[in-house]
């Protein structure tokens, strides 16, 4: 964990509460983000910077907003029928909900993987070129696919039968791929919902060491239930909640995850990853 | 509420080191008593207590690990368990020199003594004895206001210190009583100053558990406060 001065802390909390990091680039954002399903607000006013090269965790109650949230980061929110979001959104230079913005540029450069493994019913090989594939990439496949396969420590499980189907890896090793898949298309940003909730302890901690080695290249922002993977994993933790029963979700406390979990600032989050309710 | 179990295990945790607190309050005691009255009697009962509370205080670490263990607890049940384990720790530490110090007054019972060392000693002992219940109650009550205060009373402590430290090296002519006494007594001046500091700590545990700050941290900020307001 990256030590972070008590002067770069208060300078924080002074400027509104979100992490300033320590000395890391802003890798998006997001500013009075609120999501709409229809009429009904789902999540609200959520300001939050997501600073690259770093694993931000988002935790909360079932129902708080948090995969609503992070579908919004890529634009994933608006395919439902009736979802919209307002406010801003920023990578890099570019607004993502700026009338210019392409949505599938957006996806291309923000990748996500999903709660449940879903390989395409190719093989191992066209599962992780494929995604490339259709972006135009023009370079050495065989080099993309092992690299992608490495960096989701992958490889050396597959190498030698690149050709079977995905659908005969195991359920963590399916979930690993669809991380190399995510990895091809070479994305600044991974959006990871729940990727271990469907996953036996083994699998769970290699996806979690595959984060670890991703970080040095990607931003990672991941919603987890499971409170322990969010404080071994993330650098910083974002805390959403509903304080009455039919409010939109709220972004309740984002901090350094050391902080969040040894001595948060705000009641309801000590409660929530003490245990006392959710 | 969720996780009854948990705060039922923590609640008792809590009350067994308390439990350990009082019991070393009334060794404390006893040993002032037996300082004040030259008591080898009273003395003699806190002879064996150090192997005791040793184990009371394995008997807690142990019940902190199994629950660090199965419980992962974060926040303010990850610092509970933290001072638990640290508080037992002084708590077993001033026990143990509350019996060694025992042990130095009923092994030169019949020794010569300097009158002034032995004034020294036993206003050092009882301010000690006071200065350690009074971190034990602030920890008990959590009543973090009080714990700034320790500091300042220990530092009576040391002023004894100080003054019985002379005395042992500077007795006066045809004074200071038999060797084998002033060499004992130097021994229980630092006893005595130990104590005071574990009650010091254990007081200071209080701010770690309620603010997650350390004492020293918000003794700062307390200071630059008023520096700020002035």
């Amino acid at each position: 964990m990256s030590e972070v001065s008590r002067e770069q802390r208060e300078t924080r909390r002074e400027s509104g509460g979100t992490p300033a990091g320590d000395g890391a680039t802003l890798g998006m954002q997001v500013q009075d983000l609120s999501a709409f399903y229809g009429t009904f607000k789902a999540v609200t006013d959520v300001s939050m910077d997501v600073q690259a090269n770093k694993v931000t965790a988002l935790i909360g109650p079932s129902g708080c907003g948090k995969s609503t949230y992070i579908r919004c980061l890529n634009r994933m929110h608006e395919v439902i029928p009736g979802a919209r979001a307002e406010g801003k959104v920023t990578l890099g230079e570019e607004d993502i909900y700026a009338k210019s913005s392409d949505p599938v540029v957006i996806r291309r450069r923000v990748g996500m993987v999903f709660q449940k493994p879903n390989p395409f019913s190719k093989s191992i090989y066209e599962n992780v070129a494929w995604g490339a594939r259709i972006n135009g990439f023009r370079g050495d496949m065989d080099e993309l696919v092992e690299r992608s396969l490495k960096q989701a420590a992958l490889w050396e499980e597959v190498k030698d039968r690149l050709k079977e189907s995905g659908y005969g890896l195991s359920g963590g090793q399916q979930q690993r791929l669809c991380i190399a898949r995510t990895l091809a298309v070479e994305p600044e940003v991974i959006l990871m919902d729940e990727p271990a909730s469907a996953l036996d302890p083994v699998s769970t901690q290699k996806i979690e060491d595959t984060m670890d080695q991703l970080k040095q290249s990607y931003t990672v922002v991941i919603v987890t239930h499971n409170m322990q993977q969010a404080a071994r994993i993330s650098d910083y933790t974002g805390f959403f909640y509903i304080e009455n029963m039919g409010d939109p979700g709220r972004l309740w406390e984002f901090d350094e995850t050391e902080k969040m979990f040894s001595n948060p600032e705000r009641k309801e989050t000590e409660d929530y990853v003490t245990g006392r309710f959710g | 509420m969720p996780r009854e179990t948990f705060q039922q295990e923590l609640d008792g945790l809590l009350s067994d080191l308390l439990e350990l607190g009082g019991e070393v309050e009334s060794s404390l005691e006893n040993m002032v008593k037996a300082m004040e009255a030259r008591d080898v009697d009273v003395a003699r009962r806190e002879l064996g207590v150090d192997v005791r509370y040793k184990m009371r205080g394995m008997d807690i670490e142990r019940e902190c690990m199994i629950l660090q263990a199965r419980q992962a607890p974060v926040a303010k049940d990850l610092r509970l368990l933290y001072t638990v384990q640290s508080v037992t720790n002084h708590l077993v530490r001033s026990g143990t020199l509350c019996e060694h110090i025992c042990q130095a007054v009923a092994e030169t019972a019949e020794r010569e003594r300097d009158e002034d060392l032995e004034i020294a000693l036993v206003e050092m002992a009882r301010t000690a004895r006071n200065v350690f219940n009074e971190g034990l109650d602030v920890f008990r009550n959590r009543d973090i206001e009080r714990a700034r205060d320790l500091q300042a009373k220990d530092d009576k402590v040391d002023l004894l210190y100080s003054e019985a430290m002379n005395l042992i090296a500077n007795p006066s002519e045809g004074g200071g009583g038999a060797p084998e006494w002033r060499m004992r007594a130097a021994l229980m001046v630092h006893y005595l100053e130990r104590i005071s500091d574990h009650g010091v700590d254990i007081g200071g545990s209080a701010v770690f558990l309620v603010t997650g700050q350390r004492i020293e941290d918000a003794m700062k900020q307390y200071l630059d406060r008023n520096v700020d307001g002035a």
